[in-house]
């Protein structure tokens, strides 16, 4: 790696931070403590010398600075047992031998040099207070002419400028801004999880306005289809799915709570209400349905029917998922490691974890069976069926009305005859009522969250045990983390309060986390599921400070914080790699000095495939439906008992978020995927044969390329080479290079000598799925091009974000 | 370093040192397209710093069965168990033990004789229940395991704990593991395959989770790719009709083409390592129906695997399958049989389970054997628990007779790949309810088949959530007693 380049002229206030808050003003050779010393010291000592008590050696702690100043000597290396112990012969030596654990040379290099700089101690770095970090300006050494160049890195916001400071520490610059087309494809697939069409790329490649750019990001960030992009990870969060998993996978109707998270996306529902109404929406006052709806995030989780399994111990996981759902998705912990023991290396006690637990451990549910509309739960009737349940519900009312029984003074055969008419009525309202009970019926019930009136005790569980409670603990945060409850005995809705209270420094910083994240492909934690003294230290730590303090201070507006990122320079730069050493030295892209680069989540391939090709659904909402998928596959699982029935017509074509997920066998339509059975925060992006094959064979996508083949076919373009500009236009925004132009003539021209005449061999391929095709087609050459635009569906800058 | 980040920029340095006037990446490409010409056994994938010494075993067959086999009665043989039958449990052998919620507490359980009588067999004078005849042939070849104890008390935390040390879903199965750790010795398949099958009519079968294969934290890539019992083995491997094999060689060229001309002009190596997979996915194409063809099987060999061989998804087809797909070079073969699960059919479905897989686990072994491929190959025949000796249902009822889950004591055979063979290792008490002698605990038995593999079961890590998590989570002895 190149020696840094200090260029910056630091600001005063930045001066007095240094060496406390921010990792930018550390100078080359001094030692931080949180990037150079506590990694090393978590790695290798914590798990016996850290927060659990139970497994603590010697009684001695080195995760506090009081309990390491017993073994350090404050600037003398040659005095702390510390150092000493990790150049002692190997009896004597730490780690032990047989811990399996060493200390390369240069980390122990580092120690005794931390050691005698004075050891200064910090709080881990993302449990310090959320302020926003002072904005660097830079002023280029006048002599050094590439550093000129510096003044005129485009800068759009305090994002450029965080970015390009530690670019200029890294004697790295950034990348140009990709081109027009580069750049629409890749903020409409961010924003809406779907290409822009070729109208969409004329009307922006034609506003020559300043601020063409800032307009189109707002266009995107008003389309409805925003919330069904933004949806997606939260629901992989969630651990949303249709059915209970387990034995028996029952079919669950939450899908109102997905539609839920769409809206509160598109209406740009500000984050500390949107965590308010999720985890504490029926404590609210005065909780409007929609707020309890909000609940049932907390009920996503796996529902075990499995006969034999106790019913306690059932509840005990239920409500272990929940808080540790929580624990990750707001505050980037992993609270599962403190089940059994306290945790091995963040600050979170045993007693602790059932301290969090309890606020979710009032539930009325009692873990027995596996109704996968398990009570509390909310009747969620669509507008048609709350109309029908009005007229029935009236027309009872009425019938009601007039059923008054005959009086005493009416004539024997008047009786009579009211008496068949009160028969009648009563036959009818019968039948009535018999409709009203199957609309009530088929209206879904979301299981939503409740308190039980009688408060339940909640216990530390001996090893996560259900059947082994030992010491009473009533609803708390960690200690260690900032911020105190608004008041005590707190309850969910307190626990949502200082989730987002201004004070808590984690919640921010782990949301806009998963926000850089969603559109570079990678965190800048690149753990997201884990901010603890575990997790990866940010190398651009300012910026994710002074983003989530912004984020925060905006009154957590969503839309305002993706506006700041996409505007960036950072955001619009080119993913090209222009210099080998600048990719060696970092593969990953970690210091943003260029685009980024990366395979779209499989869900958005196939979106992307089936807009292009004309063929998306634009229905929104409502029950899951089933798309194509081979048969036999929900049959084998589940030997037969689970019969699946493809959806015909519109249904097929509809967005992936719209696809139903059972979740002992999850849609084989996507790869990569969450498996939607526990919390999920970090996207999974491998390269494999089998994903070729998906894309090449399935049916879905061969069903689009042969529409958009039939699209260019019916087209008015005029020959060979402009259909071939007309397909890559809708699937890629830009017509074909020359060299592509070439390549695919001439094997459009090799297909065509393949089928050698035989119409009949190529009519299978015309003819798959369920659009109709244009029978005017020749099928040869329908065929010719289906598999044309199959190549272009599966070009590596198709699959990717770039 | 990351192991999988190394191997990345590995692969960026061929990228650009390939780089010639032409072009850049060019010849990085053609070396990674020609595959390495490394000497035999070729491996693809897996950390450079594995195996940690040399293994006794370089693939594995996993014959899981899926519902807790009973050893009482199969291979457990208790003499004082036909002594006692009828006789409620001694309070002494189950304590405060907890069992499911359908037996509740163990105590007044009446115990119940094995259904069938044993007889012991081969040199080593194995006992084995004359419900498994073709096993009992081959005693010789096998280390029974007979003190396996778990924690968990129901099917699914259980099997998720036998195969990944977690009970619930999330952690890497020992199949992910094992392709992560050591790659694979083909390119034409995947490393790590499974199938399923369960007997017809049964009324006890156990759903498969597909986290019973999966890979947890580790990338997809690890995860196994299951093959069907029916239709194409693997999804989408098939070309969409109208596409023949060449037009798809022509298609792929193309695409190909235009890869590598972005390959040029961005740089990116995760481009190179597209257009190589794609090439697989062609080489898959046409090895996978290979791979289900059984047509080069000669007679005495399928007759071996019994009748069943020939019905795709049955037990012994997918035996058949296991020793090609070892044969190619898979590392991981799991096939999991469903319907051992007998709470009220032990008088009835237990001889349809063991015809079922009886003959086509023996047939495997032997085949192996004839074939020189058992010396490096493991196979494991096991299920998550054992079951109850004692009655589940009424004793005067025998058609209706049952037990229940047991994770006190089982039994698993194993053989092949640097086990002992004609061995019996460790012992429950005289009634078969506690692994007295030598208990073995599922962590210990994972431990030994990394060993076997050349894998030390504390250094295969991963690191996730902050922390190195691995198979055996902190626990795990290796049990020496049964290496060859």
């Amino acid at each position: 790696m190149r020696p840094l380049v200090p260029l910056l002229v630091i600001l005063p206030s930045l001066l007095l931070l240094a060496g406390v808050d921010s990792p930018t003003a550390r100078a080359e050779h001094a030692i931080d403590f949180t990037r150079d010393i506590r990694p090393i010291l978590s790695e290798n000592c914590f798990f016996c010398h850290g927060p659990d008590e139970q497994t603590r050696e010697a009684g001695l702690r080195i995760d506090t600075h009081e309990g390491a100043l017993e073994v350090i000597t404050a600037f003398d290396s040659g005095q702390s047992e510390l150092y000493l112990r990790l150049i002692a012969e190997e009896d004597e030596r730490m780690p032990p031998v047989d811990s399996h654990r060493r200390l390369s040379t240069e980390e122990i290099a580092k120690i005794r040099q931390w050691i005698d700089q004075g050891a200064a101690w910090q709080q881990h770095w993302s449990f310090r207070p959320l302020r926003s970090p002072p904005i660097p300006i830079p002023i280029p050494k006048p002599p050094d002419p590439q550093q000129s160049a510096a003044r005129n890195w485009p800068r759009h916001n305090p994002v450029d400028a965080l970015v390009q400071s530690r670019l200029a520490q890294h004697g790295l610059s950034p990348a140009p801004q990709a081109d027009r087309r580069t750049l629409i494809r890749r903020l409409s697939l961010d924003l809406t999880g779907l290409p822009p069409t070729p109208a969409e790329v004329d009307a922006f490649l034609a506003d020559r306005d300043p601020g063409a750019y800032e307009r189109l990001v707002d266009r995107l960030l008003m389309s409805p289809a925003f919330g069904q992009r933004m949806a997606w990870p939260w629901l992989d969060a969630a651990r949303y799915a249709d059915t209970n998993g387990y034995q028996g996978d029952r079919e669950r109707t939450m899908w109102p709570w997905r539609d839920w998270v769409v809206d509160a996306f598109n209406q740009n529902l500000p984050f500390d209400r949107f965590t308010r109404e999720q985890i504490a929406g029926d404590l609210l006052p005065d909780a409007a349905p929609r707020q309890v709806l909000a609940t049932a995030f907390l009920r996503n989780h796996m529902i075990n029917g499995e006969g034999g399994r106790i019913a306690e111990e059932n509840r005990v996981e239920y409500v272990m998922d929940m808080a540790e759902t929580v624990g990750t998705v707001w505050l980037g912990l992993t609270l599962n490691c403190c089940r059994c023991h306290d945790h091995k290396y963040d600050p979170v006690t045993n007693e602790e974890y059932y301290q969090f637990f309890a606020f979710f451990n009032q539930t009325p549910v009692d873990g027995g069976g596996g109704n996968p509309q398990t009570a509390p739960n909310l009747a969620v009737a669509s507008a048609d069926q709350r109309r029908r349940l009005n007229r029935l519900r009236q027309q009872i009312a009425d019938l009601d009305a007039n059923l008054s029984p005959p009086s005493e003074a009416d004539k024997p055969d008047e009786a009579d005859k009211q008496d068949e008419a009160v028969k009648a009525a009563q036959k009818r309202r019968a039948q009535l009522q018999t409709q009203l009970e199957a609309i009530q019926k088929a209206v879904p019930k979301v299981m939503v969250m409740g308190d039980r009136a009688e408060p339940r005790e909640t216990f530390v569980l001996e090893r996560g045990l259900y059947n082994k409670p030992t010491t009473a603990v009533s609803a708390g945060v960690p200690e260690a983390l900032p911020g105190r409850l608004p008041r005590e005995p707190a309850t969910r809705k307190e626990l949502a309060d200082w989730l987002v209270a201004d004070s808590n420094p984690l919640t921010a910083r782990v949301t806009v986390n998963r926000l850089w994240q969603q559109v570079f492909g990678i965190g800048l934690v690149k753990t997201p599921e884990d901010f603890g003294t575990q997790g990866e230290i940010p190398e651009h730590m300012d910026l994710l400070n002074w983003l989530a303090a912004d984020f925060r201070d905006s009154g957590w507006d969503i839309k305002h914080t993706l506006r700041t990122i996409l505007t960036s320079h950072t955001y619009r730069q080119s993913s090209r790699v222009t210099d080998p050493a600048v990719l060696e030295a970092d593969p990953e892209n970690r210091l943003l000095a260029r685009g980024a680069r990366y395979r779209l989540p499989s869900w958005m391939l196939r979106d992307q495939a089936l807009a292009a090709a004309g063929l998306l659904s634009p229905a929104a909402g409502g029950a899951a439906i089933n798309t194509y998928q081979p048969e036999g596959v929900w049959e084998e699982a589940s030997f037969g008992k689970k019969v699946y029935h493809r959806d015909e017509g519109e249904k097929l074509y509809r967005r992936s978020l719209y696809v139903f997920w059972r979740r002992i066998v999850g849609p084989t339509m996507f790869f990569d995927s969450a498996s939607r059975q526990t919390c999920t925060v970090a996207p999974n992006r491998t390269n494999t044969p089998l994903h070729a094959l998906q894309t090449l064979n399935s049916t879905i996508y061969v069903e689009a390329a042969r529409h958009l083949a039939q699209l260019a076919l019916q087209s008015s373009a005029a020959d060979d080479s402009r259909r071939i500009d007309f397909v890559f236009r809708r699937v890629l925004a830009r017509p074909a290079t020359s060299p592509e132009r070439t390549i695919l003539l001439a094997g459009l021209q090799r297909t065509r000598d393949q089928y050698q005449g035989d119409a009949a061999a190529a009519a299978p391929l015309v003819s798959l799925g369920e659009s109709p095709r244009d029978d005017a087609l020749p099928v040869i050459e329908h065929a010719a091009w289906t598999q044309l635009v199959l190549a272009v569906l599966n070009l590596d800058e198709t699959l990717n974000h770039e | 370093m990351d192991p999988l980040l190394e191997n990345r920029l590995h692969l960026t340095r061929r990228h650009f040192f390939g780089r010639s006037a032409t072009g850049i990446g060019t010849a990085a490409l053609a070396s990674l397209l020609a595959r390495d010409g490394v000497a035999a056994p070729p491996r693809f994938g897996g950390l450079p710093s594995l195996p940690d010494f040399a293994p006794r075993a370089k693939r594995v067959i996993y014959l899981f069965q899926n519902g807790a086999p009973t050893h009482v009665d199969l291979f457990d043989w208790k003499p004082n168990l036909q002594k006692m039958h009828g006789r409620p449990v001694p309070g002494e052998y189950i304590g405060d033990r907890r069992f499911s919620t359908m037996t509740g507490k163990a105590d007044g359980k009446l115990l119940l004789a094995p259904v069938e009588p044993f007889a012991q067999h081969g040199q080593s004078g194995a006992w084995v229940s004359e419900l498994m005849p073709h096993t009992a042939k081959i005693a010789d070849h096998l280390c029974f395991v007979k003190s396996l104890h778990t924690e968990q008390v129901n099917h699914a935390p259980a099997i998720n704990f036998m195969l990944s040390g977690g009970e619930m879903p999330g952690r890497p199965t020992l199949g992910a593991w094992l392709t992560y750790g050591l790659g694979s010795e083909t390119d034409q398949l995947p490393a790590f395959v499974v199938m399923t099958s369960i007997t017809k009519d049964t009324t006890c079968g156990q759903i498969f989770y597909d986290f019973y294969w999966g890979s947890g934290f580790l990338p997809s890539r690890f995860q196994g790719v299951k093959f069907r019992g029916s239709g194409d083995p693997v999804l989408y491997a098939a070309n969409p009709a109208g596409i023949s094999r060449q037009m798809r060689r022509g298609l792929l060229d193309d695409v190909a083409a235009i890869n590598r001309l972005k390959l040029d002009e961005f740089g990116d190596p995760e481009i190179a390592t597209r257009i190589a997979q794609y090439e697989m996915s062609f080489r898959m194409q046409q090895s996978i129906p290979e791979l289900a063809d059984l047509s080069d099987e000669s007679e005495r060999t399928l007759r071996m695997y019994g009748p069943a061989v020939q019905q795709p998804g049955s037990f012994a087809h997918n035996c058949l399958i296991a020793r090609r797909l070892v044969e190619r070079g898979c590392r991981f073969v799991q096939l999991m049989h469903a319907g051992w699960d007998q709470h009220n059919s032990l008088t009835t479905e237990l001889y349809n389970q063991c015809r079922d897989t009886d003959q086509p686990s023996a047939a495997l072994v032997m085949d192996l054997k004839q074939r020189g491929l058992l010396d490096d190959t493991l196979v494991v025949w096991g299920g998550e628990f054992g079951r109850t000796p004692f009655l589940q249902g009424d004793i005067n009822n025998r058609p209706r007779w049952g037990r229940d889950h047991h994770p006190y004591a089982f039994t698993k055979w194993m053989a092949g790949g640097g086990v002992k063979p004609g061995i019996s290792y460790g012992g429950t008490d005289d009634l078969g309810i506690n692994a007295v002698e030598n208990p073995v605990h599922v962590h210990d038995f994972q431990a030994t088949l990394l060993h076997l593999l050349g894998i030390d079961h504390e250094r295969l890590t991963y690191r996730f959530q902050g922390r190195q998590f691995r198979l055996t989570d902190v626990h795990g002895h290796v049990v020496d007693e049964i290496l060859a």
